[in-house]
């Protein structure tokens, strides 16, 4: 079987935050040993290559961008060590006058995974609450010199150049920067043998929006393959909570900025993209983030980005084992064909983490005693309706040996009819065909838990012990490992999300965004990008039955 | 107090004096960092970021793009700058110390009770005398390349060390003259410009033909062929996956590969059908085949390919495919059903080049190329970058002189003699009009003065030794760096482009007068529509 290899792409800050997690998780699980055997084909994300000095090296297939100011201490090559020291002697200049910003301080992290003993960074403390500012702060991989690409006209945390309208994307991307990120593509693409597609992750409430669409449009020309796409929103602004009126005001316009940024381009992905999953751990996602998602036994800040992103790239992660196992033949192109059905290309991603039992209890029992969903929904003002829904749902990390009492021990456990199922598979699809009625459900199991090591954010409750299991006389302190649910769904419930969208979009006056008149968006363009993704809803509206 | 302050209290507003002193100190702010680039024998600027990464450069339009500008009035002349690059490509450094200069002379004018109205009128005045002089030293040339040669070197000189320079000119000339159809503009997207991390930047070629990024992606395929049909195609040659096979629904694997198989047939017959063309042109003789696909080829027909000999190279650049077919002939083919050998280019050797991870294939040998690359190579990724900013004006330059059929003396002269005709001008005019022509006369000297600092000279005696000079010669007199006694640049081959200073002598006027003709800056309610 050949590697069907995927090639990841990211834009904006947000969504580098939720890759740094994502990149740290999968490196962090990378055995060394040999011995351990491993589910997942790290081939379809990782790429083979080799330095100069003929090092072999293993990067991320990752293209990323972000604005300038924004990497801090990561270098724009990538992090690699770089053969080719500055050699002064090579070229005469007559005179160089050197201007250097000031060297970004490194935080103690990066300091030990920079050392040439690697210390146990997982006995170590690091208080990354108060330290991670950037999300390089606590990314772990090394990445290929192609893979960070700098929007320069913009700076990050600026006021007066801030990146924040879907044109100003747009126009960056017809600019040089998206010559060289196209050609950037084209590279990696040219690598590959047999390419499943493209995975794309982008914050949809500023410029990124622009700029990634702008990508996702030259992608769907460019390439007959399925791309893959998680809108994200952050789970918090800085002008979220207002305590005065004039930043109340200022807080309202931003909000209506970012409303107008992601009904865009969620209708432009109704158009390019194969598929489509909004996604935010705030509730309702605009206008204002709203309360975060609430998670049995995490406690997370949604203020801090470093928190939440880890939650939504915990998300990702479980998502995309189905089409990385080595097991099986699933494809992202399977995956956009199965959820995207009546041209419904928006489709909805649920969590839960941890999928936290009894230590003492088996699954029949958990599954048997629990009234409420055992997912909770991460898409944006969106309810998971349980009847008429397609869905493709992941398990990991529920060890069969914790599926039932064997048969001596049964005692009641036998009159459930779920104890007739003989593995984890079985007793998940028992359970989704008779909690959704009319559904149709896809289980993919997989055996290992989501590994969390520093700096995944320890946000766990007490009461978890070493594998994410409720025990209540819990000695150890961290939480190592935990067993975690994620699902994508589809159905007509979606036509509510997009409906509410829809209204609070209209009721913004379009004669009062100057800023997006001043890049180039005209009135009519506007309001013809209402009526489309108005028509878009209707995909969800007629009562099909399955 | 402002009108602006009933309105809003919170508006920040510089009024009058205070306005103008506002625009004039940013501007000389940026002039500053600027001045110490200009000419050939100006400094480098190394840009270092706090993550380490490296740039040098003393193009003006590089520099002011890495430089985060935050005072609105300077960014606006920034801005001017970036105009002049894109159109002109050049001039960017002249056009920051001339608006700085400006208005800087016009300081002591309006210091003295001056209205910056009766100023912009001498300077719009003296604007039109000045492109008189222009007009009137320019010079007709024809495109020979000779005539080119100095264009280039003048330009790149300012760019690149001198050593380099010179192997870049030869390499830029050659490349717009390949490119160049007589009677039509050349079309500086046909010179490609290929970068190699390798050996010293003095390796920087020109290569009739052309270079790819990429290699045929199969161990077996030959390295090198000679003598080799070319087929350019956008056709894709790999099997995907069509997305109709469910994951619910689907679970048999027998009819999931039946289905494979159906549909990887449909792709193995186009392969065939190239192998078809190949067999009938190539056998027998002592010919060889390369493709050069837009689209994937996957590796079952890249081992077809392998088995006949061709050598197949997938996802090639868009714009490649372009130069392709003027480099060496032939179409690009969009079906694979009418092959015939009309489609077909021809190049004279084909060979690949593996420099660790990356590949590079070249094209070479072609009979006519009207597509050719400029193949820079350095040591390090800055030094890369810094050709390849300095190749670009080097084209453009070239390109210009073309357009304009006539260039100017370089080396300062144009100002000197602008100067020198606008003070006699200034004779003429009547009233307060003739202290703009007076303070714009002064400014222009800007430029041969801070050639001369930049060199280690004294700029005072500079000037005056070359304005002696140029009394008395009636031809026009710059400054030769490496002596600092006044030379006839034309003799030596200082040349400049029309255009460039053509634009700035515009941009310049028009960009210093809007400045002193402010007289309230605000800045209200933005926060709000911005922030």
């Amino acid at each position: 079987m050949s590697t069907r290899e995927i090639l990841s792409l990211q834009f904006g800050h947000y969504s580098n935050f939720v890759g740094a997690h994502f990149w740290n998780t999968q490196e962090l699980s990378f055995d060394y040993t040999g011995t351990v055997k491993t589910e997942i084909n790290h081939d379809i994300l990782y790429r083979e290559g080799q330095t100069l000095n003929s090092e072999v090296t293993y990067t991320p297939r990752l293209l990323l961008a972000d604005v300038k100011g924004a990497l801090k201490t990561l270098p724009e090559s990538g992090g690699l060590p770089d053969e080719s020291e500055f050699e002064q002697s090579n070229i005469q200049w007559e005179a160089v006058e050197k201007i250097e910003e000031p060297t970004p301080h490194k935080n103690k992290y990066l300091k030990d995974i920079d050392s040439e003993h690697p210390l146990d960074v997982e006995a170590k403390e690091y208080n990354f609450e108060d330290n991670v500012q950037t999300w390089t702060d606590f990314l772990y991989p090394r990445l290929h010199s192609r893979s960070v690409n700098i929007v320069k006209e913009y700076q990050q945390g600026s006021d007066k150049e801030s990146f924040d309208i879907y044109n100003s994307g747009k126009s960056v991307w017809k600019s040089d920067f998206g010559d060289n990120f196209s050609d950037n593509i084209r590279k990696y693409v040219e690598e590959c043998d047999s390419m499943q597609g493209f995975q794309v992750n982008f914050d949809c409430i500023d410029g990124f929006a622009g700029l990634a669409l702008g990508c996702i449009e030259h992608l769907a020309d460019e390439y007959t393959k399925p791309i893959l796409v998680y809108p994200i929103i952050p789970s918090y602004f800085p002008d979220t909570n207002p305590s005065n009126q004039s930043e109340r005001d200022t807080s309202n316009l931003k909000d209506s900025t970012r409303l107008v940024n992601m009904a865009l381009s969620i209708q432009e992905m109704s158009d390019h993209a194969s598929l489509f999953v909004p996604m935010c751990t705030g509730e309702k996602g605009w206008r204002k983030p709203g309360n975060p998602r609430l998670f049995e036994h995490l406690n997370y800040n949604p203020q801090l980005y470093y928190h939440s992103s880890a939650i939504l790239a915990a998300a990702i992660d479980t998502l995309g084992q189905k089409y990385r196992l080595k097991s099986n033949i699933y494809t992202l192109s399977d995956l956009c064909a199965d959820m995207t059905g009546y041209g419904r290309k928006m489709a909805a991603a649920s969590l839960r983490i941890p999928f936290a039992m009894n230590e003492s209890q088996y699954l029949i029992e958990h599954l048997n005693e629990t009234t409420k969903p055992i997912y909770t929904s991460i898409t944006p003002s969106c309810k998971i309706a349980t009847d008429k829904i397609f869905q493709l749902v992941t398990v990991r990390g529920v060890p069969e040996s914790h599926l039932k009492a064997p048969l001596k021990e049964a005692k009641e456990q036998m009159n459930i009819p779920a104890y007739r199922c003989n593995n984890v598979k079985e007793m998940f699809e028992l359970y989704f065909q008779a909690n959704n009625f009319l559904s149709a459900t896809n289980v993919t199991v997989c055996e290992k838990p989501l590994e969390l090591k520093t700096p995944f954010p320890k946000i766990f409750s007490n009461n978890l012990n070493k594998y994410g299991f409720v025990d209540n006389n819990n000695q150890s302190k961290r939480v190592e490992t935990c067993p975690v649910i994620a699902g994508h769904h589809n159905g007509n419930f979606l036509a509510d999300m997009i409906e509410k969208l829809h209204r609070d979009v209209s009721r913004i006056k379009f004669a009062k965004l100057h800023k997006f008149r001043e890049e180039g968006l005209e009135a009519a363009e506007f309001s013809e990008s209402l009526d489309k993704l108005s028509e878009f809803k209707d995909n969800y509206e007629d009562d099909f039955e399955l | 107090m402002a009108a602006i302050s009933l309105l809003n209290p919170k508006a920040e507003f510089a009024r009058a004096a205070q306005a103008l002193a506002v625009n004039i100190s940013a501007a000389k702010g940026i002039q500053d960092v600027m001045r110490t680039n200009l000419g050939p024998k100006g400094t480098m600027k190394m840009l270092v970021s706090g993550a380490g990464d490296i740039k040098i450069t003393k193009d003006g339009n590089v520099l002011l793009h890495e430089m985060q500008i935050q005072h609105p009035t300077a960014s606006l002349i920034a801005r001017a700058s970036t105009a002049q690059d894109d159109a002109t490509g050049d001039g960017t450094t002249s056009t920051v110390l001339l608006i700085g200069e400006l208005l800087k002379q016009a300081d002591i004018y309006i210091s003295e009770g001056l209205h910056p109205r009766i100023l912009t009128e001498g300077f719009d005045v003296a604007k039109n005398k000045a492109m008189e002089v222009l007009e009137s030293i320019k010079i007709p040339v024809d495109v020979k390349r000779e005539n080119l040669l100095d264009v280039a070197r003048t330009s790149l000189k300012t760019k690149v060390h001198p050593s380099l320079a010179d192997l870049l000119t030869d390499a830029c000339v050659d490349a717009v003259l390949a490119v160049r159809t007589p009677g039509k503009p050349a079309d500086l997207h046909m010179v490609e410009l290929m970068e190699m991390q390798h050996k010293t930047a003095t390796e920087t070629t020109l290569i009739k033909g052309i270079v790819m990024d990429h290699g045929a992606r199969h161990p077996d395929m030959p390295k090198r062929v000679e003598n080799a049909y070319i087929l350019t195609c956008n056709v894709s040659l790999e099997y995907e996956k069509t997305e109709v096979n469910s994951g619910f629904f689907y679970k048999s694997a027998e009819d999931r590969e039946k289905l494979i198989a159906a549909e990887r047939e449909f792709i193995d017959q186009r392969v065939k059908k190239i192998i078809a063309l190949k067999k009938k042109l190539c056998d027998g003789t002592d010919k060889n085949f390369v493709v050069i696909n837009q689209k994937g080829i996957d590796p079952l027909s890249l081992d077809a390919f392998a088995k006949e000999g061709i050598v197949g190279l997938r996802r090639a650049k868009r714009r490649n495919m372009e130069r392709l077919a003027l480099a060496c002939g032939g179409i690009a083919m969009n079906t694979v059903d009418d092959l015939s050998e009309e489609c077909l280019g021809y190049a004279g050797l084909v060979y690949e080049h593996v420099l660790g991870e990356e590949k590079y294939t070249f094209v070479e040998n072609c009979k006519n190329p009207q597509s050719v690359t400029i193949l820079i190579k350095g040591p390090n990724k800055h030094t890369l970058l810094q050709i390849k900013d300095a190749v670009r004006d080097g084209l453009r330059a070239i390109n210009n002189a073309i357009e304009d059929k006539c260039v100017i003396p370089g080396a300062g002269a144009f100002e000197l003699k602008a100067n020198m005709e606008l003070l006699k001008y200034k004779d003429t005019v009547k009233g307060k009009a003739r202290l703009g022509i007076q303070a714009y006369a002064e400014a222009l000297l800007v430029i041969p003065k801070t050639l001369a600092v930049n060199s280690g000279y004294d700029a005072q005696d500079t000037i005056v030794k070359l304005q002696e000079e140029s009394r008395l010669s009636p031809d026009p007199i710059g400054l030769d760096l490496s002596t600092g006694e006044a030379i006839k640049p034309m003799d030596l081959g200082i040349i400049d482009n029309y255009i460039v200073k053509k634009q700035i002598l515009n941009s310049c006027s028009v960009i210093a007068s809007n400045l002193l003709l402010v007289d309230e800056i605000m800045r209200a309610g933005m926060s709000s529509l911005k922030g």
